[in-house]
């Protein structure tokens, strides 16, 4: 896997290497936006994290001849500005992820591994969260490699639970999800098949947390239980 | 109020003293053109006397004699205002007829008609002297006809005469102020009107104060004043673009010191080095916090106001999404983070990146200073006129007279730990009054903890 990092703070840009290199990523680092733009034509990169301060051409220009010419790579920006204005014009302009400086390394590392698998599957993939594993494609799920007895509007609940894996996902979100499979798929029914899941999966230690008034969360793995 | 108050009263001053002023001297002056009238026709009135009296002179057997009859006699010594007194004395001097002690004109002289004032039986008099030939063309020489009155009575005439004058001038003078009094007042009515218009303004209120109305003497000090806000607040926003620039400079080289510092902690063998290497992380984290904050006290400010528009937003689904946000960091501290608001959507006027600061401050600091285990809970209560937006935790608490001081500037609770840097409320406060929405500062539910209220108008 080949990341390009365009980024001009040197003790950043070395953080970032030397910590996606510790991930076994092969990485290569511009510090300027026309170096960025001359990689970028003759390189091949699985995935471009792009400061949009850069010198000389700004990362904004660069995203926007990347995508003018049709590559498809997957691109993070990393800005020091979070206003709202910044992360539309990237979005808009064809980026993938957003970040604001500073961050944490966990949380970036977390981003690259979901932009470098969005890039690559043609469709399914698997979603892994602890012993927990979901083959999206195959529509099964396995706990320690055992094979997980679910419907298939609970394996849809789980799926986007482990695609949102510590974060809240509320019950319109899931209701989306289940929509198709059902005609009406109402709070009612998630809490029946969110309860479902629990029963199935507590004695794993995988816990489904109820958010007051908000939603599910599906509790990183290894998180310690209070 | 008493600025305008001030120039009202300047103003009558300034009608009012020269006025006056002027009114005295046009007594003075009056009272002398009077006195001057008065003698002419008071001297008229005793040459005609004297003249009466003249045409009587009669010889007869080469004796002068005054052939006055009775009646006339009468008439000169008991006249309306006072009588007269007269004399005629022969051309040697002699005693014709009259009162022999009046004074008569000590030189005489050729002038046919002479005035003089004297002294007779201890008054001031005014006496004419008259040159009568006896015979026209005969050497017998001029009969003196002397004809007096006393002062007094032409004093007691000019005095009348001036009141008539002076007291309607008063009258004007007085009128003229009283008019002035309230021409200046109406007059000044756009400056009070102005006033009024400042007066209410909020302090982050820097539009241009309205031109049109105003009387084309008040329009330039508008002009100027207007020019005055629109440099205010040139100079307001370019200082805040400063600090967000400046924020905004820091994020990057804390982003590095971040990186290396977390990369760093995965490396290190040593407890010795990780322990050094944590606080060195934490110090990172409160500058990040710190440098956040204040990007968004920058915004919040009213310079930076007209960069965030205000349109109608739905307050519960932005309070959802925004306290969704916040779940993961709740969940690392064990803090149960609940939401609690109504389906449908509440509508108010406001700007959702500055709403969202606002929300997000106030949850750092609930969650923050929640032991673990604790609770925390945003609501959103719409009421007939107002929409809710509270969040309430089972933390230590602020004690009623801490309240509101804790909105203040680098405002510390004492033993509240070392990680807030104070910014925090001074923020919420800040978009709180920018959105016209009042906060308060309340203990929670059950005297627990903290409940921090902002109610927001709700759209119309």
């Amino acid at each position: 896997m080949r990341i390009l990092i365009a980024e001009d703070d040197p003790v950043l840009a070395d953080g970032l290497t030397r910590s996606l290199r510790q991930s076994d990523y092969a990485v290569d680092c511009v510090a300027t936006g026309d170096q960025a733009d001359h990689v970028l034509l003759t390189q091949n990169y699985d995935l471009v994290i792009l400061d949009l301060g850069l010198p000389r051409v700004d990362g904004f220009e660069v995203l926007r001849r990347l995508r003018h010419r049709g590559s498809k790579v997957p691109v993070l920006i990393l800005t020091a500005r979070d206003g709202l204005d910044d992360r539309v014009r990237g979005l808009d302009l064809g980026a993938d992820d957003y970040l604001t400086k500073p961050f944490d390394l966990p949380e970036l590392e977390a981003r690259v591994r979901a932009l470098i698998r969005r890039g690559q599957s043609g469709g399914g993939s698997i979603l892994a969260h602890g012993a927990l594993q979901l083959d999206t494609a195959g529509r099964r799920a396995t706990l320690n490699g055992v094979p997980l007895d679910l419907s298939a509007r609970e394996l849809g609940v789980l799926e986007v639970l482990m695609h949102r894996s510590g974060r809240v996902v509320n019950k319109e979100q899931l209701a989306e999800q289940l929509y198709g499979w059902d005609e009406e798929v109402g709070a009612n029914a998630i809490e029946v098949y969110v309860h479902r899941l629990r029963r199935k999966l507590e004695p794993a230690g995988v816990v489904i947390r109820t958010i007051r008034g908000l939603g599910y969360l599906l509790e990183k793995p290894g998180h310690a239980e209070n | 109020m008493r600025k305008i108050r001030t120039l009202r009263s300047q103003l009558i001053a300034w009608l009012a003293v020269p006025l006056l002023v002027l009114w005295s001297l046009s007594t003075v002056v009056d009272y002398d053109v009077a006195r001057r009238f008065v003698d002419l026709a008071y001297d008229r009135q005793l040459l005609e006397a004297a003249l009466d009296i003249g045409r009587q002179v009669k010889v007869a057997d080469n004796r002068i004699y005054v052939d006055l009859p009775e009646v006339a006699l009468q008439m000169l010594q008991t006249r309306e205002i006072d009588r007269l007194y007269y004399l005629v004395t022969g051309p040697e001097n002699e005693f014709i007829t009259g009162e022999p002690d009046l004074p008569a004109l000590s030189d005489p002289t050729t002038d046919r008609v002479r005035y003089y004032d004297e002294e007779y039986r201890g008054q001031l008099i005014r006496a004419v002297a008259v040159r009568v030939p006896v015979q026209p063309g005969s050497a017998r020489g001029a009969v003196m006809i002397h004809v007096a009155e006393r002062l007094t009575i032409r004093a007691d005439s000019a005095r009348q005469l001036i009141f008539g004058m002076v007291l309607p001038q008063a009258l004007l003078v007085f009128a003229t102020a009283l008019a002035v009094w309230y021409g200046v007042g109406r007059g000044l009515k756009p400056l009070a009107s102005l006033r009024q218009e400042i007066e209410s303004r909020s302090h982050r209120d820097l539009s241009a104060l309205p031109e049109a109305q105003a009387p084309n003497e008040v329009q330039p000090l508008i002009r100027a004043m207007n020019d005055l806000l629109a440099r205010l607040s040139a100079a307001l926003a370019s200082q805040q673009r400063f600090i967000a620039d400046a924020a905004h400079q820091l994020r990057t080289p804390l982003a590095g010191i971040k990186t290396q510092t977390e990369l760093a902690l995965r490396n290190a063998q040593s407890d010795e080095v990780q322990a050094t290497l944590r606080q060195l992380h934490t110090a990172t984290e409160q500058t990040t916090r710190l440098v956040n904050q204040l990007l968004s006290l920058a915004r919040a400010e009213p310079g930076a106001r007209r960069e965030h528009a205000t349109e109608p937003l739905d307050l519960g689904a932005l309070a959802r999404n925004t306290t969704t946000e916040w779940v993961p960091r709740a969940l690392e501290r064990n803090i149960d983070l609940g939401f609690d608001g109504p389906d449908a959507a509440v509508k108010i006027d406001g700007n959702a990146f500055l709403l969202k600061e606002l929300l997000n401050n106030v949850l750092d600091n609930a969650i923050r200073y929640t032991q673990r285990g604790g609770q925390v809970t945003v609501r959103v209560v719409p009421d007939t006129r107002t929409v809710k937006l509270a969040v309430e935790d089972t933390g230590p608490g602020i004690p009623a007279r801490e309240r509101e001081r804790v909105f203040e500037r680098f405002y510390r609770l004492l033993g509240g730990g070392s990680e807030g840097c104070g910014l925090g409320l001074a923020i919420v406060r800040e978009i709180a009054q920018s959105h016209g929405a009042e906060i308060t500062l309340d203990a929670g539910p059950n005297g627990v903890g903290t409940a921090v209220q902002i109610a927001f108008p709700r759209a119309t």
